[in-house]
């Protein structure tokens, strides 16, 4: 069942297109991210969402109703900021209580409620404390503490993660998988970082230019861009995008660059002959071994991996992994293959469509855990 | 310490009992009795106290009075200029209107014109509406010209609290109106304060305006009651005057102990980060 609909929705402020013909439809209970460079549109679709913004043309619905005339606190969302948002003259206990004091609810039962909440986000002893006397992490789980002392049907959360050190990054992700997991509630997350988006997503919408490029889960995200500028965007290191030609010859395709060529394979029905974008993943190139020549640039060690940038031909450097052990020193040639089969295509400029057949190969059913640790070592 | 720090200090000292010494010297001259006054060389402690002055002032001049005016017309001013700056603050500051900026500078217009340019047409005005020689005229008066200063203060004010907050609060359910009175107007006490003092303080002390547009005793403020005051008597008692400019000061010193800590401490800043 659909619980949040964007249908068409634009908002311009004065010329300025924000957001553009944006079609989102969120199920119940699922854990969407919305992702993107800085200012992609991702905050404004949230206050749009929230009844902050008025979309300027377009329909946003929650539930079975249609929001675009409600206000705020009448369209059963919580929402937690960027910037957290504590009133700083109320005490933490007020702060979280202020929701429900808002809608009436008795007194009595607002106290068990926010001590209930404290309890769940360890705040029991803050309580009496004032926002300025709390740490970042503190006064994060406070902003999340006023959004889940009520029971809303979504929950909003603007890079609520973003202020925090990485440690507490990564601890305070797995406690919002978790809540998310027993409240069951869906949950609309921002976040410019794509390790969030990744670890803690059912689905994943991509935006950028106020555009969404692409609204799957994270494997399918990964191992099926929708275009190039997708591509681009998800993974570290990112994946390697060679501008070419595609060329037909009989029933078999070859992708052409000035330093490379290679069969190309898996092109679905929108292929055309001419210009064209090879992209391949890191992990797609071995090392060590293959009729290609590079030349070693860089050699960045992570400890487990190497991450090795390769000269071929004039100009064209491709970014490779190989295991930590790898000795090989800047200038070195060595020899390296391509797997073709991993190859992605897309159209030429800078959001051209992917051009690869649909289908569910080797490489485009994995399983995300791996993903998603390839990503998360490569992040640290 | 150093050279540097000493020198500083003593230039600094040497200010404040610059600044510091006419008070004092008011102070003093209020509690000498007359025959001490003129003597040389002057006494720099009084050798003898007496409040005569002081009962005299309160009961054979009409100091009270126009004290009491005082404290009614400043009081007026400022709870109107406040109200009236605090809403129009929040108007420019998180409403987006065209003309919006060119309003708030236009505010300011009235600034580049020498009060006595106004003062002629709104004497005229004042009489026209049939105000003349009352508190209410001076309080239109002086709310014209302490309104414009009070909006750009309170409009930097209001613009340094972060919009976020106001939206939780609707989001959290509260109307328009609530996340106002909720959020916005304790976050805003520093500068409501530091606006209502600073209207007090102009009010209080105004004289031009006192001068022309008020000419009876039932309406006039202190600063021109006390100028009457000494005006109509045969010779200057300069202690008597000294008296009543103590009294003057009390008001304004008192309001300023009590809300020092307000204009110098920001009030719960750090709220949000980011
Ligand atoms: N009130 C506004 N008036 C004019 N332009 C605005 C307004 N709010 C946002 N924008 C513009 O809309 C675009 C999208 O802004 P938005 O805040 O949604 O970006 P974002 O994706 O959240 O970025 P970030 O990751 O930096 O928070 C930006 O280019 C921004 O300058
Ligand atoms: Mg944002």
């Amino acid at each position: 069942m659909a619980d949040v609909i964007f249908s068409d929705v634009q908002k311009r402020f004065g010329s300025f297109v924000a957001v553009q013909n944006l079609n989102l439809d969120i199920r119940q209970g699922e854990f969407v991210s919305l992702l993107g460079p800085s200012g992609c549109g991702k905050t404004t679709t949230l206050r749009m969402l929230a009844g902050l913004e008025f979309p300027t043309s377009g329909e946003i619905r929650i539930g079975e109703r249609v929001v675009n005339d409600v206000a705020p606190g009448d369209r059963d969302i919580a929402m937690v900021f960027q910037s957290y948002a504590l009133y700083p003259h109320m005490s933490v206990g007020q702060n979280i209580a202020y929701p429900l004091k808002k809608r009436r609810v008795p007194k009595a039962e607002r106290a068990r409620m926010v001590a209930r909440t404290a309890e769940m986000l360890q705040l029991t002893a803050l309580l009496d404390r004032k926002p300025k006397q709390l740490s970042g992490g503190q006064q994060q789980r406070v902003a999340l503490g006023r959004a889940l002392v009520r029971d809303p049907k979504v929950f909003l959360l603007d890079e609520p993660l973003s202020n925090l050190d990485a440690k507490l990054r990564g601890y305070m992700r797995a406690e919002l998988v978790e809540l998310h997991q027993r409240l069951g509630r869906t949950m609309v997350y921002v976040t410019h970082d794509q390790l969030e988006a990744m670890t803690m997503s059912d689905r994943i919408a991509i935006m950028e230019g106020g555009a969404l490029q692409q609204f799957a889960p994270p494997q399918e995200v990964y191992r099926a861009p929708a275009n190039r500028f997708v591509a681009g965007f998800i993974g570290t290191p990112g994946m390697n995008l060679i501008d070419g030609a595609l060329a037909r010859d009989g029933n078999t395709w070859r992708f052409e660059a000035p330093a490379l060529q290679l069969e190309a394979r898996g092109l679905g029905p929108d292929a055309r002959p001419g210009e064209a974008c090879l992209g391949i993943r890191p992990e797609a190139l071995t090392l060590g071994s293959g009729a290609l020549r590079g030349v070693v640039q860089l050699v960045e060690q992570t400890g487990h991996e190497n991450i090795v940038v390769l000269r071929v031909g004039e100009d064209l450097r491709l970014t490779g992994r190989a295991p930590g052990h790898t000795i090989w020193k800047p200038g070195e040639t060595i020899p390296f293959a391509i797997d073709a089969d991993a190859a992605h295509y897309f159209a030429a400029g800078p959001a051209g469509a992917r051009l690869n057949a649909r289908r569910s190969g080797p490489h485009e059913s994995g399983d995300a855990i791996s993903i998603t640790n390839n990503m998360r070592e490569a992040h640290q | 310490m150093t050279i540097r720090k000493i020198a500083f200090n003593l230039f600094a000292w040497t200010i404040v009992l610059m600044v510091a010494f006419p008070l004092f010297w008011m102070l003093v001259t209020s509690v000498k009795p007359q025959s001490e006054l003129f003597r040389r060389p002057p006494t720099i402690m009084p050798e003898s106290w007496t409040f005569e002055h002081y009962w005299r002032l309160l009961s054979d001049t009409g100091f009270l009075r126009y004290f009491t005016n005082s404290v009614i017309l400043s009081s007026a001013t400022t709870l109107i200029v406040v109200a009236i700056a605090t809403l129009g603050a929040y108007s420019l500051v998180r409403y987006r209107y065209r003309g919006r900026e060119t309003l708030a500078f236009l505010v300011l217009f009235t600034y580049l014109l020498p009060s006595v340019v106004l003062i002629l047409p709104l004497y005229l005005l004042l009489v026209g509406l049939g105000l003349s020689n009352t508190i209410l005229s001076l309080v239109i008066a002086y709310t014209t010209f302490a309104l414009p200063y009070a909006l750009w203060l309170l409009r930097s004010f209001m613009a340094g609290i972060p919009e976020d907050l106001e939206s939780a609060a609707l989001v959290d359910g509260a109307s328009r109106l609530g996340a106002f009175w909720d959020i916005i107007l304790p976050q805003l006490l520093p500068g409501i304060i530091s606006t209502a003092l600073f209207t007090f303080i102009l009010s209080w002390n105004e004289y031009l305006y006192a001068l022309v547009l008020v000419n009876s005793d039932s309406a006039r403020p202190l600063t021109t009651g006390v100028m009457n005051m000494l005006i109509t008597s045969f010779n200057i008692e300069w202690s008597l005057l000294m008296a009543a400019s103590v009294m003057m000061s009390v008001p304004l010193i008192i309001a300023f102990a009590f809300l020092q800590s307000y204009l110098t401490s920001g009030f719960g800043a750090g709220g949000v980060k980011g």
